[in-house]
């Protein structure tokens, strides 16, 4: 049954302009930093072990920068904690930050990838296909990224960074129309506001020049993208991932991954992902479903469709005698080329990473990109603070780089790929084939795009047919938000803005896409539009909500999800 | 192995987890066990200590560690334990515990383990048993130096009596640090509360969303009424503004191991769970015979609370009456 109702019809109660101002702070008490960066992710790290490195061979520089030369601002308990990822990581970038300093072999991997299978799969059967170009892994290794970013943190802290953890970015301090810093969230504040015994409230870091590597759905990234209007040829569009980690009975020796089925490839539903299984040592394994989010079904659910899976004859021989040690979901910025803003720095500003959307689809990668992106904006960064430069004007060179770079060409390749689902499974699986082949000489045209939260809904009534938990192999969603390490603070300020009275569908929509059970379908008026009630403190700042028609914030920092393995 | 436990009273009650960590100590047979004091007018709480195994109990007995700040006992345990010559310090959590624990930690440069479900003597050395994972696991966790310093949940362990005699207490005196001396209580606000608190009772009746409506509570108040019993309340319920934060019990709420735990409309989602699973005896009232409740509950009861609880508590008002 089509309704056609879409979550952008109800936009959010959000406008950039409420995070974006002037410092407040008295100028004594603001803290100065030399290059402040957002995010301690695999972009930020590098960009702060590469300052680090050039202080090392600058001696001059650090005294340029201040007695805190570069600071990194984290909202998790620690780096590590908000980062999910597959990941099988093309190792070329790590190689290259590091020079020989630290190899591969010293990093925390699952090792090399040795040999890979991709399955085409139905309720019953799974066919074995021949590996399509992109998504061939020889040479690649696997990591959890959570344990590397808590790695890369410790190098970075080795190199002279200060990490702020638990601290969250709320507002992009501008100031004459450059970026001088950000301010920090308040913590201690009850869920109407109200400033609660424990208050301690944000402060102004003011810096030469700030680096958002906040990752996917960046606050501050989206809210820089709307002040300096940085809009790309084509809006960001986005997948959800939705993971699990198992200790396992026996070891995987391969990576594994599937198309088809939990999906359904009719090109009314447009459901373009897969699943992915990786080893993790000789006793576990991580195990995961992602899906594009301009699917139209609002009865689908990536964590109900990894719990079908898991039923699988072929998953669940794997995962027999195992048991589920982690959970975690997180969204991917998937409209690459097309989708990038048309300037990766404004006036005292660089943007990095998967916040500005630098993933590879078609291959699944992007840790590789977003490494490199934070190197390259290390460099950017130091070279506008040589005399004679300026930040709020030299920091072009950043945008050259990254246009020089792998980045830039290995994103340009696929560029038409991701759209070509749109046509189906079956014609955009083909048209994807030829333009690998052709290594995207093909010319398709421009496909248009458009914002997941624009797609008219249906509904399919297929919730009804996701497996009931068991506790064992399949389970509820509260399980899992308990799996991801997530106690938040119950009595904090809703950090989810949405509009919470919409169409039934609308609210049926967040119920179900919402991996961490957030939303709820309320009571219904005489409109025939219901109320959505939020659970604030379940969220695992996934960012689906953004895509979906809603906007997250950073709530208080130190919430969410506390992921070590995923 | 020279053990001292860290004794909380409140008012003149010696707090039951502390004295179930001292019960604990003496059960592990590494010779005396002694207890630490601290406040006003508490000298004649010690022989109280002596049931639950101390064989010598330090009472530092003066006004200034009347109100309960951490930092005066932090001097209090330093010199004890200096003087004593202890080698292995246990606390049961609570939030005083917690801040003269780890200001001990800093003070002695001393390990702390936090967090403990249980201990154990293998192999001569002593080891610390903290759930991980999110309570699927216990992984065993050691100290590297002495003095060994260790904080218990709340629950882990039954304050049972063990028959020991009357302890010897010793008087300490303490000059305070300086710094010890600098904070001071302005004053103390007590909740009105008209039964026992939902973490000390004995009995907890909680309520969750079947209750279907605020008003419902009331059939849960009133059977912890006619129990004796307090009442607790789920996250969500509590999100609802049904009820306050206070009573909630689960991960985001409180701990709590009474003796009987009766859920009414709840769920048993894993959240909750872990704050109730350590009670001796679960009772159940759900609708819904699929709910995880009934998969760790001692009785299970399928059917609708409406109907059932204000039959029960008349039940138990008529038996209590008889």
């Amino acid at each position: 049954m089509t309704t056609g109702a879409r979550p952008s019809d109800y936009p959010p109660p959000f406008a950039a302009r409420e995070f974006v101002g002037e410092p407040t702070d008295p100028v004594d008490e603001r803290i100065e930093v030399g290059i402040l960066i957002i995010g301690a992710g695999p972009a930020g790290l590098a960009c702060a072990i590469r300052i680090g490195q050039l202080i090392e061979e600058q001696p001059e520089l650090a005294e340029r920068l201040g007695d805190v030369p570069v600071a990194v601002v984290e909202k998790g308990k620690q780096p590590g904690s908000h980062l999910l990822s597959g990941a099988v990581v093309n190792p070329r970038s790590l190689q290259r930050l590091f020079g020989g300093r630290y190899r591969i072999a010293d990093m925390p991997s699952y090792g090399p990838v040795h040999g890979e299978a991709v399955y085409m799969l139905t309720r019953r059967a799974a066919l074995r296909i021949p590996p399509p170009p992109t998504m061939r892994n020889h040479g690649n290794v696997v990591f959890s990224l959570s344990r590397l970013g808590r790695w890369l943190g410790e190098r970075a802290e080795e190199g002279g960074a200060t990490i702020l953890p638990e601290t969250t970015a709320s507002k992009l301090l501008v100031s004459h129309g450059r970026v001088v810093g950000v301010r920090t969230g308040d913590k201690g504040r009850g869920r109407a506001g109200e400033a609660l015994g424990n208050l301690e409230p944000g402060s102004d870091l003011v810096a030469k020049v700030t680096v958002l590597a906040e990752g996917t759905q960046g606050h501050l990234t989206g809210v820089a993208i709307d002040h300096f209007g940085l809009h790309g040829a084509e809006p960001q569009v986005w997948e959800l991932g939705v993971k699990e980690v198992w200790k396992v009975a026996k070891p995987l020796d391969h990576i594994v991954h599937t198309l088809g089925w939990p999906l359904r490839t009719a090109k009314k539903y447009r459901e373009f992902g897969g699943s992915f299984v990786y080893p993790m040592g000789d006793d576990m394994l991580t195990i995961g479903m992602v899906v594009g989010l301009d699917y139209r079904d609002a009865d689908l659910s990536v964590h109900d469709l990894l719990q079908e899976l898991k039923t699988h004859p072929k998953m669940r021989s794997m995962l027999e005698g195992g048991e589920r040690v982690a959970w975690g979901a997180k969204t991917i910025p998937s409209g690459g080329f097309h989708s990038l803003p048309s300037s990766l720095h404004a006036p005292g500003l660089l943007l990095c990473g998967d916040g500005v959307g630098m993933v590879n689809i078609p291959t699944l990668k992007g840790v590789h990109y977003a490494i490199e992106s934070g190197r390259l904006a290390a460099e950017a960064a130091v070279a506008a603070l040589q005399p004679g430069s300026t930040p709020a004007t030299s920091l072009g060179s950043y945008d050259a780089a990254v246009r020089d770079s792998f980045i830039w060409s290995d994103l340009h390749e696929v560029r038409d790929m991701r759209q070509v689902f749109g046509r189906g499974f079956v014609v955009g699986g083909a048209l994807a084939s030829a333009m690998t082949v052709s290594k995207g000489r093909i010319e398709l045209g421009k496909l248009p795009a458009e914002p997941d939260a624009d797609q008219p809904l249906l509904r399919s009534g297929r919730a009804a047919s996701y497996p009931a938990p068991d506790g064992v192999l399949t389970f509820d969603k509260l399980s899992s938000v308990f799996a991801s390490g997530n106690k938040t603070r119950d009595d904090q300020p809703n950090h989810i803005r949405v509009e919470q009275r919409v169409a039934r569908d609308v609210a049926e929509l967040w119920a179900h896409m919402c991996p961490a059970q957030v939303y709820e379908v309320g009571a219904e008026h005489d409109d025939g539009t219901v109320t959505v009630q939020l659970a604030p403190s379940n969220c695992v700042q996934c960012g689906a909500i953004t895509a979906k028609g809603g906007r997250l914030t950073p709530p208080e920092g130190g919430s969410g999800p506390e992921y070590t393995l995923t | 192995m020279s053990v001292l436990v860290f004794l909380e009273h409140h008012g003149d009650e010696l707090q039951k987890g502390s004295l179930g960590v001292l019960a604990k100590a003496a059960s592990l047979g590494q010779g005396d066990v002694s207890a630490v004091l601290a406040g006003g007018g508490v000298t004649a709480l010690a022989a109280e200590a002596g049931s639950y195994g101390a064989a010598t109990v330090y009472v530092a007995d003066d006004a200034s560690f009347e109100p309960p700040l951490p930092q005066p006992r932090v001097d209090v345990l330093a010199k004890v334990i200096r003087d004593g010559g202890f080698d292995t310090v246990l606390f049961a959590n609570s939030v005083l515990a917690a801040d003269i624990a780890s200001g001990l930690a800093a003070r002695l440069d001393a390990g702390l383990n936090w967090d403990l479900a249980d201990i154990a003597v293998e192999s001569d050395a002593l080891v610390g048993k903290r759930p991980a994972l999110q309570d699927t696991v216990f992984v065993d966790v050691g100290w590297r130096s002495t003095p060994r310093l260790a904080i218990f949940r709340a629950g882990s362990f039954d304050a049972t009596p063990t028959g020991g005699g009357a302890p010897k207490v010793e008087t300490v005196t303490v000059d305070l640090e300086p710094y010890s001396a600098a904070a001071k209580v302005v004053g103390q606000e007590h909740e009105e509360a008209s039964g026992p608190s939902v973490e000390d009772a004995d009995i907890v009746v909680a309520g969750g969303r079947g209750l279907g409506a605020p008003e419902s509570f009331a059939l849960a108040e009133n059977l912890a009424r006619a129990l004796g019993g307090a009442v607790g309340a789920t996250r969500a319920v509590v999100d609802a503004g049904w009820y306050p934060y206070s009573a909630q019990i689960g991960q985001t709420g409180k701990m709590v191991s009474p003796k009987l735990y009766v859920a009414l409309g709840i769920s048993g989602a894993i959240q909750h769970k872990v704050g109730m699973q350590n009670s001796s005896v679960i009772v159940a009232i759900n609708k819904d015979a699929n709910a995880p409740i009934f998969e760790f509950s001692d009785l299970g009861v399928v059917g609708d609370v409406h109907e059932i609880v204000p039959k029960l508590t008349e039940l138990v008002n008529q038996r209590k009456g008889a």
